[in-house]
């Protein structure tokens, strides 16, 4: 086989190669893990609501976008459509119940849902924010 | 800084003005969707605050950026990081009115036209807006619907010229929330 085929199909192949590794690794990349990654934060549930509540704007440069494991008395668990949400209370304000809202990654929904109101848990979960009612974590996971 | 203030004050004026209704939700929906020939590239939000009071029309949600899920995790990666910079704009609001309210009769079940006025804050950017949508009034819940389009450049919102064609330059907004009656008791 002459030289230049030989580099062209090694250029080729290493461009397919690079296009594959481009779609699978970069564009195609799976989304983080939460459940299994370590918290960037571990809290009292109460203690980080409380930081949303008194400082809301340090609390959002500290806790959004990361990881957190709380742990505190679970008031309930609420079922809508395919999400289970467990749902700690720590205030009254204009949309009735204020606290913290863990929408539970679906492999958990089962244990989670046989939990007891005012039972302690941890929680691990991605921070989303705060509206004006309640801090969000979404895909969240049960800590044993 | 100031607009959250208003919209704070708005919403607890709303609270403690003695409103004989409200209907509230935190589980309400809103989707992106934007196609290029490229590209088909959906988002969707299901934890969004929406507030809704009869007695005045007065409409309002509330949606935290990070908490639209996408396909791609990359996508998700530049929509927080380049487009809507989540970590300087949490969130996006819709403040306003649904104007004929008053041709909506909450006691009886039934699918009403609405239409919705007000202003809509996205990237820290506020456009007044004016959509039609629908009421559905069924088992003492209301369910409102509205299905609109905004341009990015209305928002600042920039995408690089790398993906210029797989975004579209107008991005359909799908909204659905099932409110139930808050009971101030």
């Amino acid at each position: 086989m002459k030289l230049w085929i030989k580099i062209v199909l090694a250029l080729a192949v290493a461009g397919i190669a690079a296009v594959f590794f481009i779609v699978h690794f970069v564009v195609n990349k799976p989304h983080p893990d939460i459940e299994k990654m370590n918290p960037d934060y571990t809290l009292d549930a109460g203690k980080f609501y409380k930081e949303f509540r008194t400082s809301k704007q340090n609390a959002h440069k500290l806790y959004n976008g990361k990881v957190i494991e709380i742990s505190g008395k679970l008031n309930r668990v609420e079922s809508v459509d395919t999400m289970t949400i467990a749902v700690f209370v720590f205030n009254q304000g204009m949309f009735g119940e204020e606290g913290i809202r863990c929408t539970m990654l679906k492999k958990f929904s089962p244990e989670v849902k046989k939990l007891k109101s005012d039972g302690v848990v941890r929680i691990k979960g991605y921070c989303t924010g705060a509206t004006e009612t309640d801090v969000i974590m979404e895909k969240c996971s049960l800590i044993y | 800084m100031m607009k959250k203030y208003w919209i704070v004050f708005t919403l607890l004026g709303f609270y403690f003005s003695g409103y004989s209704q409200a209907f509230v939700t935190k589980n309400g929906m809103i989707r992106f969707y934007s196609e290029t020939k490229l590209e088909k590239i959906e988002a969707v939000n299901r934890q969004v605050n929406v507030a809704f009071m009869p007695p005045t029309g007065d409409f309002f949600f509330k949606v935290l950026i990070k908490s639209f899920n996408f396909e791609k995790a990359l996508m998700q990666e530049h929509f927080n990081e380049n487009y809507l910079e989540s970590a300087k704009y949490p969130d996006a609001t819709f403040v306003g009115k649904i104007t004929n309210y008053q041709e909506i009769n909450f006691k009886k079940d039934g699918t009403y036209p609405a239409n919705v006025e007000g202003k809509l804050t996205i990237h820290g950017q506020t456009r007044q807006v004016k959509q039609t949508g629908t009421l559905e009034i069924k088992n003492g819940l209301v369910t409102a619907r509205a299905k609109f389009s905004i341009l990015l450049a209305d928002y600042n919102i920039s995408v690089p010229n790398t993906v210029v064609n797989n975004i579209s330059k107008s991005i359909e907004i799908t909204v659905e929330a099932t409110m139930a009656e808050l009971n101030k008791n």
